[in-house]
């Protein structure tokens, strides 16, 4: 028997090497060699010289490299080594110049009178990988690959419903025009740019881009780095691009797939990665206490809240009254809540929807704790305890509110602190968790937020972060319904006042203008209890020590990757 | 015995069929493919509608499994959504070879399966030599040394070892070996992954850092298998012909090899049998914790996402591996135990 057992589990070893050797593909070399540097033009005098390795771990695997079929935040972000657009966003949420020349203005002459118009000059420097000069017609090609039906792409926001044409004027000018002022343009269009040379041949040969080589494989890009290696499940290897324009100091960028959040703080503190993404506060001591890890908090725009439902069709009778909405936030002790469950410092309460998309939140105060008051003005509207069960009701109706959120533990205990809260002031709390793609689903498909089953949805979101983009969501036209099932504003919200300045910031270009715009919305938004913030959501990045100059942004956390440096 | 294989494999094809039946059913329960799309925020409606047409998850379910099976080649598709089929369907189905693309990554199944299946059999099969191995000898120490201070020991692990949650361990071990070690100055191990890019793949590389996710699944199995190789061979120790061996003044050593370790090992070799397909599968917490590119980690993200082409795919192979490995031990049982006739 064992000689016959023996043989049987040799098999299995024969069989799982070869299977072994078939699947692992070879560590490609670096695609682009110093021919292409030099082809570019670029001064070859110096050659540059790479050396050290930066260890990013990312918790979730990219869908595709190909931005056109992943909206996915850590496919996202490798952008900012390998595949670069008109600019980047600093620290300060600033544009910094990479493919463009220059931001369009209408100093510049690249932003018409009538904001319909935006033309977008290229620098003359910048090439691809493989030394192919980046020109209009790239842009071009991108837009029509969008556009274009044979392409099952992820999104084509804000390509679809605004622009009505891409123009290449020459090899240095794309020219773009508009339906309307589309004020969201800085930071939604041209993002990132596709090469025409390497992705026409494959859509003319197969008719679409949707299996494409270069979708997982995109060996050539536009960036400080370029793509090398993509092992499913395993790791991202981006290796020095020496035809970018700023030269990286890195020999490559190596990004680990670490799905499992407490393996990933191990590896943080092990010193296996140099920069950690997706953290919470509460990891905060493990990471620093060796005072080799570093963790910075930065905002990119999401900030939890409270979306209030006052739809008459759906919502409950009392939410319709903005006094009892306002003894809602009164009756909330989230300053508690945040000391308890977060870090009061990184997660201070928000008052408005753009707290977190600095400079248009504004200077709200948040609602204090107060529950005396809490309990004035519900007793002004008519909500009283008149059959002493301990929860107020009116006209036969218990002041009992759907209290809805995903199956986050967090969430879940927040909503356990809220219901003791409320019941203090005698506000019933009726808990209700969905599972993230329920919670998301839309009117056809029964989606509790977009039907209405609900009174308060908590959640973090945010607009076009780093710009405040998110009118569809408070619009009276987008109010989703059986009629119009695809509407985007699920809180029933139909408001003349809101509607005028949403639709007027919407094709304000003038920055300074749309700031002020976006304050007055903060404020009638929080006067009118449509929204009430919990707590601003920052980002939690561990940074070690070993790896130098990262300067983390919000839009583009690696916009200054081409200056890291590792410790000697 | 070619024709008994012939027979088992030709009552394989209508299982394989139900089960793919139940199993697409069972998809419709996963929630929406483009709910969310692995993006921070949901998809605007007007993409998540474009999309649905596009990839045809507006199409009843019924159609949608017709699709997997046979393909969509035979009939036209309304891509641009005015209403108006006018592209022609590219799957091919199922049946004619084509398992179909993910809805998550766009790429055909089998190609996503065939990167990660290798990683996973490389941990499992190594995983399960050495639980296979420590469990007959420490399960046969046990057996014949019955209630010794050994035995005890290895009962009391074992209960140990088998209510240990795998996470725990897993971790546990991450912390003990990789984090503390490497603070203390000790000879340390890696935490996550399958090399060190500093070093590059060499196969040193892959041992270390194999030590911990195999560990962590061997201790967890090893506990288990033990006691049920202890009690096999105990009960076959008590039998007639083993003490009528051991009157007529046979070794004892050639009494346990020859004697009880093969009718012992008869059972041993079912639960061994079951195993194998599942090997395919993977070790969903192991491979997740320790970072581990497997099948385990491959299913669980697509489940995340509701991909059910992805989702069919993976269950359809395991299933496969189930009925073929069934017959593979029923042939072995037929080997290993003369009194067994297939036909």
């Amino acid at each position: 028997m064992s000689r016959k057992l023996y043989i049987l589990l040799s098999l299995l070893v024969a069989v799982s090497m070869l299977l072994a050797a078939c699947g692992a593909p070879a560590a490609e070399e670096p695609a682009v060699t110093e021919e292409a540097a030099a082809s570019t033009g670029g001064e070859t005098a110096a050659e540059p010289t790479f050396s050290g390795t930066a260890t990013i771990t990312f918790v979730q695997e990219p869908d595709s490299l190909n931005p056109l079929y992943t909206s996915m935040f850590f496919s996202g972000i490798t952008r900012d080594f390998w595949l670069k657009g008109m600019w980047s966003f600093d620290n300060n949420n600033e544009p910094v110049l990479e493919i463009a020349a220059e931001v369009p203005s209408a100093d510049n002459g690249g932003l018409s009178a009538d904001g319909t118009t935006i033309v977008y000059k290229l620098r003359d420097d910048v090439f691809w990988s493989d030394g192919e000069p980046v020109t209009a017609d790239d842009f071009v090609f991108t837009y029509d690959m969008i556009m274009s039906d044979a392409n099952v792409v992820q999104s084509r926001y804000p390509y679809e419903d605004y622009v009505t044409s891409v123009t290449a004027t020459d090899p240095q000018t794309v020219t773009v025009t508009f339906s309307e002022p589309f004020a969201a343009w800085l930071t939604t269009v041209f993002n990132y740019v596709l090469p025409k040379h390497v992705l026409q041949p494959v859509f003319d040969a197969e008719g679409t881009l949707d299996n494409a080589e270069w979708n997982k494989a995109p060996t050539v890009g536009v960036g400080p780095f370029v793509f090398s290696e993509w092992e499913s499940g395993s790791h991202l290897i981006f290796t020095a691009n020496p035809a970018w324009v700023n030269t990286p100091s890195l020999e490559q960028v190596f990004i680990r797939i670490v799905p499992d959040d407490a393996a990933q703080e191990a590896a943080i503190v092990a010193g296996d990665t140099d920069i950690g993404v997706f953290l919470s506060s509460d990891q905060i001591p493990t990471l620093e206490a060796d005072g080799t890890v570093d963790v910075v908090a930065v905002s990119s725009g999401y900030d939890e809240g409270w979306f209030m439902n006052v739809n008459p069709e759906t919502a409950h009778p009392a939410m319709l009254d903005v006094n009892v909405r306002k003894a809602v936030a009164l009756a909330t002790d989230r300053f508690t809540i945040i000391n308890d469950l977060l870090d009061a410092s990184i997660n201070p309460v928000n008052a408005t929807f753009w707290d977190g998309t600095a400079p248009y939140g504004g200077n709200v105060e948040p609602y204090p704790y107060d529950p005396e008051q809490a309990k004035a003005l519900l007793d002004a509207a008519g909500w009283v305890d008149s059959n002493g069960d301990g929860t107020r009701d009116k006209d036969g109706v218990e002041l009992v509110l759907r209290y809805i959120t995903n199956t986050r533990e967090l969430r879940k205990n927040v909503q356990a602190v809220v219901q003791q809260q409320w019941s203090l002031v005698g506000i019933g709390a009726q808990l209700e968790n969905y599972s993230s793609d329920v919670f998301w689903n839309g009117y056809n498909d029964g989606g509790p937020q977009a039907q209405g089953i609900y009174d308060i949805a908590e959640y973090s979101s945010v607009g076009s972060f780093p710009d405040p983009e998110a009118s569809a969501n408070f619009l009276c036209s987008e109010i989703s319904s059986a009629d119009n099932p695809d509407g985007a504003n699920w809180q029933g919200i139909c408001d003349e006042e809101l509607d005028a300045l949403l639709n007027e910031q919407a094709v304000t270009l003038d920055v300074n203008k749309r700031i002020d715009l976006y304050h007055q919305i903060g404020q009638l938004m929080f006067d009118k209890v449509y929204y009430i913030g919990v707590w601003l959501d920052p980002d939690l990045w561990s940074i070690n020590s070993r790896l130098q100059n990262v300067t983390l942004s919000g839009a583009t956390p690696f916009w200054n990757a081409h200056e890291w440096t590792v410790a000697p | 015995m070619s024709t008994y294989i012939l027979r088992r494999l030709g009552q394989a094809i209508p299982q394989l069929f139900i089960i793919s039946i139940i199993l697409f059913m069972l998809m419709q329960a996963f929630g929406d493919p483009v709910a969310t799309l692995g993006a921070r925020t949901p998809p605007k409606p007007e993409d998540k509608e474009r999309l649905r047409r596009m990839l045809g998850l507006d199409q009843p379910p019924y159609m949608q499994y017709i699709t997997w099976l046979v393909g969509n080649d035979w009939q036209q598709l309304d891509m641009d959504g005015d209403g108006v089929p006018e592209t022609n369907g590219s799957r091919k189905g199922i049946l004619r070879g084509d398992w179909g693309n993910s809805l998550v990554t766009r790429r055909p199944v089998m190609e996503m399966i065939g990167e990660r299946l290798p990683n996973t059999l490389i941990l499992m099969v190594t995983a399960e030599i050495i639980i296979i191995g420590l469990s007959l000898v420490i399960g046969l120490y046990s057996a014949l040394r019955p209630y010794s201070f050994f035995d005890n020991l290895i009962t009391g692990l074992s209960f140990v070892g088998f209510s240990m949650p795998v996470f725990w361990l897993a971790l546990s071990l991450m912390y003990l070996f990789a984090v503390n070690f490497r603070r203390w100055g000790l000879p340390y191990l890696p935490t996550v992954g399958m090399f060190d890019p500093a070093v590059g793949k060499t196969p040193w590389e892959l041992i270390k850092h194999m030590v911990l996710p195999v560990s962590t699944l061997a201790i967890i199995s090893i506990a288990g298998y033990s006691r049920f190789v202890r009690s096999s061979v105990l009960e076959v120790l008590s039998q007639d012909y083993v003490r009528t061996a051991r009157s007529k003044g046979v070794a004892s050593r050639f009494v346990v090899w020859k004697h009880a370790l093969p009718n012992a090992a008869l059972p041993f070799i079912t639960l061994i049998g079951l195993d194998i397909p599942f090997l395919l599968a993977g070790a969903v917490v192991t491979e997740r914790i320790f970072a581990w590119p497997g099948m385990g980690r491959l299913f669980i993200d697509h489940t995340e996402r509701a991909d059910f082409p992805m989702l069919m795919g993976i269950l359809m192979l395991i299933s496969i591996a189930v009925v073929v490995f069934q017959i593979i031990t029923d042939v072995v049982y037929s080997l290993v135990d003369p009194r067994i006739r297939l036909n």
